[in-house]
C-alpha cells in the first residue's frame, strides 16, 4: 500500500472519528454550566481542530500526484513481521492460560525457531534464562501476581 | 548555606549502597540500550519504569535518569563502529566518528565522546543545581493560565520539531490529547468515552501506550529487517582511546561551546539532544578553521555534538522539575513516572520532596563518573553486546514489553493495549507521524484540559485572559509562532 492511499484512509478515519468525538460530547455530556466550561468542552473542541486537520490530510492526499513509497513490507520483510505481530498476539491472548513465566520460555522458542531458526540449545537456553530472570525480577523480587499455567508456574 | 546543605543531603542520598547499584545500574544498562539498534532511551526509560515500582521513588528516577544519560554515550559506540546511531541524538556522529573509524581511529573519536559527555554531563547538572531552584521559585506564581500557556507551549514545540510532516506531527498531538479526555473527568467526575468498559473508565494509562509506541513499535519496525551489521574492528584499550594532546587542543572549545548550548536547547521544551546534538554540529562547521575536514573525519564534529546532546539530557530535566512540562518523549515517561510514584512535578516538588530532587541531582554527579569509567575502560563489553543478533534482542525486547505493561496494574488489558499500541506506533512511524507527539500530550493533556478550563471559569469564559498577564501572553504568543511557522513555511513552498 502506498503511503498516499495510506493518508487517504487514515485521512477519512481521523475525520469520521473527530466528528463522532464531538458529537459524542455534545450528546452525552455538558458544555457549559453556571460554574464554567463542562466536561463536553474540551473534547468537543478537540474534535473540531482535529477534523479540520483530518480535512487538510485527506485534500492533500486526494491532490497529490505522488503515490509516494509503500509503507508495508514486502517478501520475507513481510513475512517476519507477520511472525512477530502473529506469535505475540497469540501469546497475549493466551497469557491467562499458559502463564507468563511458561509462556515467556514458549514465546521466546517459537519466535527464534520461526524468525532464524535458531540452534535449538541455543534458544531453550535464551528462554529458560529469560524467564528465569522473569520469575526472579518480577514475582519473586517485585511480588507481580502474573497469570499461572495449569502446571502452576 | 542552604545550597551546601541540600546539596549535602542529596549526596547522602545518593551515596547510599542501593542507590549506588541502581545509579551503575542504570549507566550499563543505558549505555546497551543506546548501543542496541531498535530500541532507544525513550523505550528503554518506559521498559524499566515497572522495575521502579518496588522501590523508593528516588531509587528509581536515580536509575532512570543515570539510564538516559548512558543511553546519550551508548548511542555513539554504534555511530562510531557500525555507521548506525543507536538513538536519534546520535545521528550526526555517524558524519564525522565512522570516517575517523575507516581512518583508524575509532578509540579517540569513542574516547572524546566519553571525556565530552562527562565534561557536558557534569556541567549541566551544575547548571541544573543553580538553575532549578531559581525556576521553581519564580514558577510557584504561576496561576492556571500561565500553567495552560506553558503547555501548550510544550506540546506545539515538540510536535514542531517532531519529523518531517508538521501536520502529521499536528494530528499526532491531538490524537494524544483526545485520548487523553478518555476515563473520568477531573471536575464533573463524569466517565467520558468508556464505552461501558471499567478498564478504560481510569482512562488511558501512558506507560502501556508509552511501551507500545516506542518498545513494541521500534521491535516491529526493526522485525522487517534482515541483514546483521559489519563491525569495524579497532582496539579499545585504555591507551588507545585517549585522544591525543592534538586531539585534545582540536575538540577542547567544541566540547565547551557544546556544553552551553545543549543546556541551553534542553531547556526548550521540545527540542532536547537530539536538536542539540545537530545545532553543535552545525555550529562547529561554522567555527572551524578548517571546515573541508567535516564529514572526513573532524574530531571536532565527534566532540560538539556529543557533548551537547548529554548536557540537553540533564537540561531536560530542568523544566520536568521546576514546571512539570517534560521537553522530549523520554522526559515525558519520566514525568509519567514521577506522578505514578505519587509525586506531584512542579514547583512544590523542591518544597515538599528535597531529598527527591537533591537526592537526583547528587546522583548524576556520581552517574558522570561512572559513565566516564564505563565507557573508556569497558568499551570491549559494549562492543561485544552488539553482536547479539537482533532475532534473539527482539524476542527479548518484547517480552520486556509484555511483562512491564501487565505489571503496572497486574492487568491483561494494559498488554492488550500496549499490543494495540505497539502497532499504532509502527504504522506511526512508517507514515512520518509523532509518537513522541502523542505521548507528550497523553500525560499533559488532562493537566492542560484542567488549567484551561479553571482558567475560563475564572474569567468566566473569556479566552483574553491568557494574555493579560505578561508571563502567560508571552508564552502564548510563543506558541501561537510554533503552529504559525509550519503554515508559513508551507505556503511558501507552495509559491515556490
Amino acid at each position: 500500500m502506498s503511503v498516499r492511499k495510506a493518508d487517504r484512509i487514515a485521512g477519512a478515519a481521523l475525520l469520521a472519528g473527530s466528528v463522532a468525538f464531538s458529537a459524542g460530547a455534545l450528546k452525552y455530556y455538558t458544555y457549559s454550566g453556571p460554574g464554567g466550561p463542562g466536561p463536553a468542552f474540551v473534547p468537543f473542541w478537540l474534535g473540531v481542530i482535529m477534523a479540520l486537520l483530518a480535512t487538510m490530510l485527506l485534500v492533500g492526499a486526494w491532490r497529490s500526484k505522488d503515490p509516494g513509497a509503500q509503507w508495508l513490507p514486502q517478501g520475507d520483510g513481510l513475512r517476519r513481521l507477520g511472525v512477530v505481530l502473529g506469535v505475540t498476539v497469540a501469546f497475549v491472548v493466551l497469557l491467562k492460560f499458559v502463564g507468563m513465566i511458561l509462556g515467556t520460555a514458549l514465546f521466546l522458542v517459537v519466535l527464534m525457531r520461526l524468525l532464524d531458526r535458531t540452534a535449538w540449545p541455543l534458544a531453550l537456553s535464551v528462554a529458560a534464562a529469560t524467564a528465569g530472570l522473569n520469575y526472579l525480577v518480577f514475582t519473586y523480587w517485585l511480588k507481580v501476581p502474573f497469570p499461572v499455567s495449569v502446571f502452576g508456574i | 548555606m542552604d545550597f551546601l546543605a541540600n546539596l549535602s543531603m542529596g549526596f547522602s542520598v545518593a551515596l547510599t549502597p542501593f542507590n549506588l547499584l541502581m545509579a551503575t545500574a542504570g549507566v550499563i544498562v543505558g549505555i546497551l540500550i543506546g548501543a542496541l539498534p531498535g530500541i532507544g532511551p525513550p523505550s528503554g526509560v518506559a521498559l524499566l519504569l515497572p522495575l521502579t515500582f518496588g522501590m523508593e521513588p528516588t531509587s528509581g528516577i536515580i536509575m532512570l535518569a543515570a539510564l538516559y544519560a548512558g543511553t546519550m554515550y551508548g548511542g555513539t559506540i554504534t555511530s562510531v563502529l557500525i555507521n548506525t546511531p543507536g538513538e536519534s541524538a546520535s545521528v550526526v556522529t555517524c558524519l564525522d566518528g565512522y570516517q575517523m573509524a575507516l581512518q583508524g581511529r575509532a578509540g579517540p573519536a569513542l574516547g572524546i565522546a566519553a571525556i565530552g559527555s562527562f565534561i557536558a554531563g557534569t556541567f549541566g547538572v551544575v547548571l541544573l543545581m543553580l538553575v532549578s531552584p531559581l525556576l521553581a521559585k519564580w514558577s510557584l506564581s504561576f496561576g492556571p493560565r500561565e500553567t495552560f500557556a506553558i503547555m501548550l507551549l510544550g506540546l506545539t514545540t515538540v510536535t514542531l520539531l517532531a519529523g518531517e510532516s508538521a501536520l502529521k506531527g499536528y494530528i499526532s498531538m491531538m490524537l494524544g490529547l483526545m485520548l487523553a479526555m478518555v476515563g473520568f473527568d477531573i471536575i464533573s467526575g463524569d466517565a467520558r468515552y468508556a464505552l461501558g468498559i471499567p478498564e478504560m473508565m481510569d482512562g488511558m494509562d501512558f506507560l502501556p501506550a508509552a511501551i507500545g509506541l516506542f518498545g513494541l513499535g521500534e521491535v516491529l519496525t526493526g522485525a522487517e529487517m534482515v541483514a546483521g551489521t559489519a563491525i569495524l574492528k579497532a582496539n579499545y584499550g585504555l591507551r588507545d582511546v585517549m585522544p591525543s594532546a592534538k586531539d585534545w587542543a582540536r575538540s577542547r572549545w567544541a566540547i565547551a561551546r557544546g556544553t552551553v548550548l545543549g543546556f541551553l536547547v534542553g531547556l526548550l521544551p521540545g527540542a532536547g539532544p537530539t536538536v542539540a546534538s545537530f545545532l553543535s554540529y552545525t555550529v562547529e562547521k561554522k567555527v572551524s578553521r578548517h571546515p573541508q575536514e567535516f564529514g572526513k573525519g573532524a574530531i571536532e564534529g565527534v566532540a560538539g555534538p556529543e557533548s551537547a546532546n548529554n548536557s540537553a539530557a540533564t537540561g531536560a530535566m530542568v523544566p520536568m522539575l521546576t514546571l512539570g512540562i517534560p521537553g522530549s518523549a523520554t522526559t515525558a515517561i519520566m514525568l509519567g513516572g514521577l506522578m505514578m510514584w505519587g509525586l506531584r512535578p512542579g514547583p512544590l516538588l523542591f518544597e515538599k520532596n528535597p531529598e527527591f530532587v537533591w537526592g537526583l541531582i547528587a546522583s548524576q554527579y556520581i552517574a558522570n563518573v561512572m559513565l566516564l569509567v564505563l565507557s573508556t575502560a569497558f568499551i570491549p563489553l559494549f562492543v561485544r553486546a552488539l553482536r547479539v543478533p537482533y532475532t534473539i534482542l527482539m524476542p527479548l525486547i518484547i517480552v520486556f514489553c509484555i511483562t512491564g505493561a501487565y505489571s503496572l496494574k497486574n492487568s491483561v488489558w494494559d498488554v492488550g493495549q500496549m499490543l494495540v499500541f505497539g502497532v499504532l506506533g509502527y504504522a506511526m512511524k512508517k507514515l512520518d507521524y509523532s509518537p513522541a507527539a502523542l505521548v507528550l500530550a497523553l500525560v499533559l493533556g488532562p493537566l492542560a484540559e484542567r488549567a484551561l478550563r479553571q482558567s475560563l471559569i475564572i474569567s468566566d469564559a473569556g479566552m483574553g485572559i491568557f494574555f493579560l498577564r505578561p508571563i502567560s501572553a508571552v508564552l502564548m504568543v510563543a506558541a501561537l509562532l510554533a503552529i504559525a511557522v509550519p503554515v508559513a513555511r508551507a505556503l511558501a513552498a507552495r509559491r515556490q
